[in-house]
């Protein structure tokens, strides 16, 4: 049963994929301008032979549906063309970069999940104190507040101000550490920005943990366990816990879609060499297969996740059925 | 009026109600307290706050930081109130359409909605906006584009469950058109929970547009908050303000805002509390 | 050292900046900033200030320059001119290889001066075309024989104009396409080692270098460092070694004029002379009317713009050649001082008079796209100055490929552009006045459209006067003149900081600074 479902869900990513690529070519052909003068601008040697030259060799000259098709082709063989502006495959440039905002992903996924999980307990304890009122604010505000001037302040703060902390890039411009020592240096380089990005979601986790605690809580089961002498402790992480994971594992699956393609001004702010610092150049200097490169392969990642959240779901909550 | 005494019974909500009004007062007054405008240089750059006659300082350019803000005030109003009036107009459309016929045309909406959520909206706005060239249109146009789709969402919600109410039911019977049961028959009834959704719309619309402006996709010729960050990314490592200032505006819209949803939401919906 | 870089990286608890410090202290490696990969590094093929900066150090010309502009030998050992200044002789070292062994000899000099830089570069091209023949009489000795005198001659062999190229690797071929523009071979003290796109590219030091003694250091590596935020980082926590112009925003000049360990000199593009400038599209009502340009200068004050728009970065531009470089004349010049009032005056007497809203004419400026740099900065000040004169500006935001379309087809209202005069009128100044270098399509030209046959002939006897003083009188009346018709709004004479870790001494050595190459660089 489980392995239909897992089937009809790769055929759909699959359906998906093609129709982002389908649309985002054409979306993206709408630009005026053209690659040509993008690129001819780029090397000061703009005549109209060299231009026509460019042309030829990006099958630019060809009409648009050989040219999206020549693309599709391509596409389905792994190829994701050429960049304009760096003349490197496209696969390559994103296989570069993708690890990056992939670990600050998943670095700002663990910050936001153990911190906010944490103070949504301590709040769910004791409802209605000062502690609980503070993290609730603390959740609006963090709402509220713009990510990437967000990101500002802790640079503000960490490194102009304190020093404390690099504001900028994944590792030391120059260093060639290995090993423990190049851990050492990128753990360094990503705890601002991972906190910043951490924090909009923390306030999230916080939420949702105290409210599935203080419901859970109210349940007959627990109150029986409580009759029945069990600790508080046990209690708490045996049933409570266990029972808030649900919607914990949705947000968990929700943060990660949005972060994959919504790193953007995080990863701008602090410079750090992802999918988003690549999108913003790629956005700004035109280069048409770069940017569809990172629509498509953004839109399988947001499937992937997906995908992975609703078995994660279906395993933390067995009375789920898949497919309803 | 219930609405309103269950509204402002909620502190959060009045808190956030007066906020959002001092905010609007600060926009409209800004061209007739500060009439020569924010791009009027008065002095020297990066002069600190309660420098003479600089409450907040002054930029990069020399330009009087509070000039600034009111000033920017009035372009994260104006966009935010705009693009959302925009989405969920369109919104409104697809999901109604979506939500009334069901079936086929309900699948391939629903279709056309979802490769909108699947696509990194960031970098798709990204794109409209650099592609229709940055301006304040293609910024309202660009935010309206990647939001409605929760606009239509909720509607289609509604009204898949509402649709097959008696009082639809009867509209049919007595021969009225399918549009007129749609916008005067099933719309007023999905209102609620649009409005809800709508008031956190134009927060983070707000939050949207500053962050267009910030990388520099905003329209040049205006200055508003998001802009103002931006042009102080070098310039915060020798003042400050620059960047702090203009950041607190943008929060504490937005929290008011957040806080009048959510008071909306409560107030609209009593029975959906959550 | 690589126990203790582990120890330090593993640990993470050192502030980074003492980090980062710890790095540069011992090495003989100088690091430098890149603000993005160039698009290649054929320095004719395409003239960016980074690719001088790079390939200063790759590349050699036949002459070095000193702070009076005057020449001195470098490829060439000796040189001299005949007494009617029409032929050139230059004696070439016989000890020069290029970096791939091959030596260097008079064929180079002829294929780079007769072929490859006129073809490839404008300003050569137009330098050039005053040369009748070149010939090379034995493998060690060139002759430049001219048309007519040329007395700006010596210095269109300045690096920045004329680098020698190889021919064994570009005669015959074409030049877009040779696979030596991304691993270019010459003559200098660091020759090409990698370049690894997106982070960095090495020069190591050339073993066979010609000059004794030199270089100093073992490479250079220049770091892609995309944003002026990481660069001021860089060059604060002595990640990188030197910043060059415009690598660091204006605006925070404060805070690395402070740091004990940084230096600072303002004289190091003095050979490029920068001078920032609006251009008017002349073709347009009122742009072709004087008075409309003399009103624009009065309306803006440039001192300001100097001092606070650009935090004392350079200085108001009175002329179109800066001062600089010999031939200016502060005697002859009109200037206009900041004047709202005769502004005002001016353009109610051309007839611009104010309409409804006190509005008198409303046009685009095209701005450079810079993020919110110093060029976006300036037009800004500039769109406020002139709306109290009531002239409405409305700045057109664009990427630099519609920059580059839109001013070479003169789809412009008004631009804002930084030209380089390299230090004679000749080679710098006149291809923006003459109107035969009016040539649609073509950036770095006459885009204004400014026509006048007195300037066009002046310029041309300037460059053939024999003598010093013909050519000052022509080039004084010159400045007379286009002053007089305000022929480009000249803003400010760019005086860049070059910034340096005080440990490295003899960086900067001459007013091409790093153009000139950093062979004489050492650690102090």
């Amino acid at each position: 049963m489980k392995l239909r479902y897992i089937a009809a869900r790769l055929v759909k990513t699959v359906l998906v994929a093609i129709a982002v690529v389908v649309l985002s070519f054409f979306l993206i052909r709408l630009a005026p301008g053209d690659a040509a003068t993008v690129m001819a601008g780029q090397s000061g040697y703009a005549d109209e032979a060299f231009m026509k030259d460019l042309r030829a060799e990006y099958g630019l000259d060809q009409p648009l549906p050989a040219q999206f098709w020549k693309y599709a082709v391509t596409v389905a063989q792994g190829d994701l063309g050429t960049s304009y502006v760096r003349r490197q495959k496209v696969t390559t440039i994103i296989l570069e970069r993708l690890p990056n905002t992939l670990l600050l992903d998943a670095f700002a996924l663990l910050v936001a999940a153990a911190g906010g999980i944490w103070l949504g307990s301590m709040a769910a304890r004791r409802p209605g104190s000062a502690g609980d009122s503070a993290v609730t604010v603390l959740s609006m505000l963090f709402y509220a507040v713009p990510q990437f001037w967000l990101g500002m302040m802790m640079v503000l703060v960490f490194a102009v101000w304190l020093a404390w902390l690099p504001p900028f890039g994944i590792e030391t411009m120059g260093s060639d550490y290995t090993g423990l020592a190049r851990v050492g240096d990128i753990a360094q380089h990503i705890i601002l920005p991972g906190t910043t990005l951490a924090l909009y979601f923390l306030a999230s986790y916080a939420r949702l943990t105290r409210t599935a605690m203080i419901e859970v809580a109210d349940q007959d089961f627990v109150k029986t366990a409580r009759a029945k002498g069990i600790s508080e402790r046990q209690v708490a992480r045996r049933h409570i816990l266990r029972n808030a994971l649900i919607p914990l594992v949705t947000y968990a699956g929700l943060q990660a879609s949005i972060l994959v393609g919504g790193s953007v001004l995080v990863e701008n702010v602090f410079s750090w060499p992802g999918i988003g610092t690549l999108a913003y150049e790629a956005v700004t200097s035109r280069d048409n297969p770069v940017l569809l490169g990172i629509f498509i392969v953004t839109a399988l990642l947001v499937c992937l996740f997906n995908l992975i959240t609703d078995i994660a779901y279906s395993i933390a909550d067995p009375r789920v059925e898949l497919g309803k | 009026m219930n609405f309103a005494r269950r509204f402002f019974s909620r502190p959060a909500a009045m808190f956030g109600f007066a906020v959002f009004v001092a905010i609007v007062m600060i926009a409209l007054a800004a061209p007739l307290v500060f009439a020569r405008g924010p791009f009027n240089i008065v002095g020297m750059p990066l002069l600190p706050p309660g420098a003479p006659g600089l409450l907040a300082g002054s930029d990069i350019l020399g330009r009087d930081m509070a000039v600034g803000l009111a000033y920017g005030a009035r372009v994260s109003l104006l966009v935010g109130v705009t693009s959302t009036l925009c989405a969920v107009g369109i919104g409104i459309l697809l999901g109604a359409t979506a939500g009334y016929y069901g079936g086929l045309v309900d699948d391939l909406l629903m279709r056309f909605t979802e490769f909108f959520q699947i696509i990194p909206s960031f970098v798709l706005l990204m794109v409209l906006v650099a592609f229709m060239q940055p301006s304040l249109a293609s910024t309202v146009i660009g935010i309206a584009l990647i939001s409605w789709p929760q606009v239509a969402r909720v509607v289609r919600g509604e009204f898949l469950s509402l649709r097959s109410r008696e009082f639809v039911e009867a509209a049919r019977v007595l021969g009225m058109r399918d549009a007129r049961i749609i916008f005067t028959q099933i719309l007023p009834n999905a209102l609620p929970p649009i409005v809800a959704v709508s008031s956190m719309m134009v927060g983070s619309a707000i939050l949207t547009e500053s962050a267009l402006a910030f990388l520099g996709l905003g329209d040049p010729n205006l200055l508003s908050w998001g802009s103002m960050i931006g042009g102080a990314r070098s310039a915060m490592w020798v003042a400050w303000w620059t960047p702090v200032l203009p950041g607190l505006s943008i929060m504490v819209t937005v929290l008011a805002l957040n806080f009048i949803g959510d008071g909306l939401n409560d107030a609209l919906n009593p029975r959906r509390r959550h | 050292m690589l126990n203790r870089r582990a120890a330090l990286g593993a640990a993470g608890l050192l502030a980074y900046p003492a980090q980062a410090w710890a790095l540069s202290g011992k090495s003989r490696v100088m690091n430098a900033m890149l603000t993005d990969d160039p698009a290649h590094l054929n320095y004719p093929l395409y003239n960016t200030r980074i690719m001088q900066e790079i390939c200063g150090n790759i590349n050699e010309s036949l002459l070095l320059f000193d702070w009076q502009f005057k020449p001195h030998p470098n490829l060439a050992r000796a040189f001299e001119m005949s007494p009617d200044g029409l032929t050139y002789t230059f004696h070439l070292r016989t000890d020069v290889q290029w970096h791939d062994g091959v030596k260097f000899t008079a064929r180079d000099v002829v294929f780079s001066c007769g072929v490859m830089l006129p073809q490839l570069n404008a300003r050569s091209r137009a330098a050039f075309s005053h040369i009748a023949s070149i010939k090379a009489p034995d493998a060690y000795t060139v002759v430049f024989t001219l048309k007519e005198p040329f007395n700006a001659f010596l210095l269109s062999l300045m690096a920045s104009n004329a680098p020698m190229m190889p021919a064994h690797i570009y005669e015959g071929t074409d030049f877009r396409t040779n696979p030596y523009n991304f691993k270019p071979i010459g003559t200098g003290p660091f020759q090409f080692a990698e370049w690894r796109r997106g982070q960095y590219i090495h020069l190591a030091r050339n073993p066979h270098y010609w000059r004794p003694g030199q270089p100093g250091m073992d490479g250079i590596y220049y770091r892609v460092c995309p944003t002026p935020e990481q660069r001021l980082v860089a060059m604060e926590t002595g990640a990188v070694d030197i910043a060059m112009a415009d690598d660091i925003d204006t605006v925070v000049t404060s805070r690395l004029l402070a740091n004990p360990n940084i230096v600072a000199r303002d004289d190091a593009y003095n050979g490029t002379g920068e001078i920032m400038v609006m251009e008017l599209n002349m073709r347009r009502w009122p742009f072709s009317d004087r008075r409309f340009r003399a009103a624009f200068l009065h309306a803006i004050d440039r001192e300001f713009l100097v001092k606070a728009i650009n935090f004392g970065q350079g200085k108001v531009a009175h002329s179109p050649i800066p001062s600089t470089t010999p031939y200016y004349d502060d005697k002859v010049l009109t200037k206009y001082h900041y004047d709202p009032a005769r502004a005002r005056a001016l353009l109610d007497e051309m007839g611009c008079k104010p309409k409804r809203g006190g509005v008198r004419h409303r046009f685009g400026l095209m701005l450079t796209p810079d993020g919110d740099g110093a060029y976006t900065r300036g037009a800004k000040y500039i769109k406020q100055a002139l709306s109290e004169v009531g002239l409405d500006v409305f700045l057109e935001a664009t990427d630099y490929p519609t920059q580059s379309r839109r001013s070479g087809n003169w789809e412009f209202d008004c631009d804002n552009n930084n030209y380089g005069t390299y230090g004679d009128p000749a080679i710098g100044t006149s291809r923006f006045y003459l109107s035969s270098n009016i040539r649609k399509g073509v950036p770095l030209t006459n885009l204004q459209g400014y026509i006048n046959p007195e300037v066009d002939r002046l310029f041309a006897q300037g460059a053939v006067a024999i003598s010093r003083e013909e050519a000052q009188a022509c080039y004084s009346r010159l400045q007379q003149i286009l002053t007089h018709d305000v022929a480009m709004l000249w803003l400010y004479e760019r005086k860049p900081l070059f910034y340096y870790n005080k440990r490295l001494k003899n960086v900067i050595t001459g007013p091409n600074g790093p153009g000139d190459g950093f062979g004489s660089a050492a650690l102090a």
